[in-house]
């Protein structure tokens, strides 16, 4: 009698268990964490005139390559403008047909004084994660470096 | 030397008058509604880049689709994975043609019929679509509305979660043009 009742009980906190790990895996996978680039380690590092070069050669086999990695990229900054929303968009190399490096408003805050620093005409690095190219190439989630 | 000197007058108008019917920005405004009752599904790129040619009436746009937010990472991940495949087609793109001839010089909004290919999860289609354009001195703004469904480009979704999907998706586009410099 002993027996099949700590068996029931068994099987209910068993259940339970599962019950609240399948709920927090649901509520997990649901809100997700975004990629946080400041974690990530650069799979490419180069200069924004390479991947501008690499882009022009073979714009599919380049975004075989680079396309949604985390890399980093440096270069003469050309121009600066913020968006209505505060994010931020640093050109490199060239202000219509180089490299666009995006940064999201909260990093946008988060690195101000990183920002500040930096200025057109001087080189700039960023890690960000290539989202391929228009005109330019977008690089996009970026992270002064 | 007066030939020569006249010869780079001509080179010089002919290339400002190029470069003035381009107008340009590379931070158009795209979102799409996908909503239904049962889920809110927004996103929106600020990344879209877009040219008007007032000489011929072209209007050309693209945009990256892994620069689209959503309110989860989750449906981010969806729509770039399952959806729209980013992997395989990066880039969503848009040629047309401006229906009626517009007055350039007159900054009035006009509401205009576009129509050209619209270039989706690698299909091409020809659609038409209304767009409201107001001329300006030193910028142009645009606004239109683009009634698509996923599956004319062939945009698979699961029975499973085809009733939290919106039949049509509706995309929205606002953009303020620059004269291009180059």
């Amino acid at each position: 009698m002993m027996k099949k009742k700590s068996v029931v009980r068994l099987v209910i906190w068993l259940l339970l268990i599962g019950i609240v790990t399948a709920f927090s895996a649901i509520y997990y996978v649901f809100n997700m964490p975004r990629r946080n680039l400041s974690k990530e380690v650069a799979v490419y590092s180069l200069a924004a005139k390479q991947l501008i070069n690499d882009y022009q050669i073979d714009e599919t086999f380049a975004n075989k390559k680079y396309l949604d990695k985390a890399i980093t990229v440096r270069g003469i900054i050309r121009s600066v403008r913020t968006l209505e929303n505060h994010t931020m968009i640093f050109s490199i190399e060239d202000a219509m047909e180089g490299v666009s490096c995006t940064l999201d408003s909260a990093d946008v805050v988060k690195y101000q004084t990183k920002l500040d620093l930096i200025k057109i005409g001087t080189e700039g690095t960023f890690k960000g994660r290539c989202a391929g190219k228009l005109m330019d190439i977008q690089i996009i989630n970026c992270i002064p470096q | 030397m007066i030939k020569s000197i006249l010869l780079i007058c001509f080179v010089a108008l002919g290339l400002t008058s190029v470069a003035q019917s381009l107008y340009i920005t590379k931070d158009a405004k795209i979102n799409f509604n996908s909503s239904t009752t049962v889920e809110d599904i927004v996103a929106e790129s600020n990344q879209a880049t877009t040219i008007i040619d007032i000489d011929k009436n072209v209007i050309k746009f693209s945009v990256l689709t892994t620069s689209f937010k959503f309110r989860r990472a989750l449906m981010e991940e969806h729509f770039n994975e399952n959806y729209i495949e980013s992997p395989k087609f990066p880039k969503a793109s848009f040629t047309g043609k401006i229906g009626s001839p517009i007055d350039w010089k007159n900054e009035k909004t006009v509401s205009v019929d576009v129509t050209g290919s619209l270039t989706m999860h690698g299909v091409n289609k020809e659609i038409t679509f209304k767009a409201n354009i107001t001329p300006g001195k030193s910028k142009i703004s645009a606004s239109s509305e683009i009634v698509v469904t996923p599956e004319s480009f062939n945009i698979q979704i699961p029975s499973a979660v085809r009733d939290k999907i919106a039949k049509e998706v509706t995309i929205k586009i606002e953009a303020v043009y620059a004269p291009y410099q180059q």
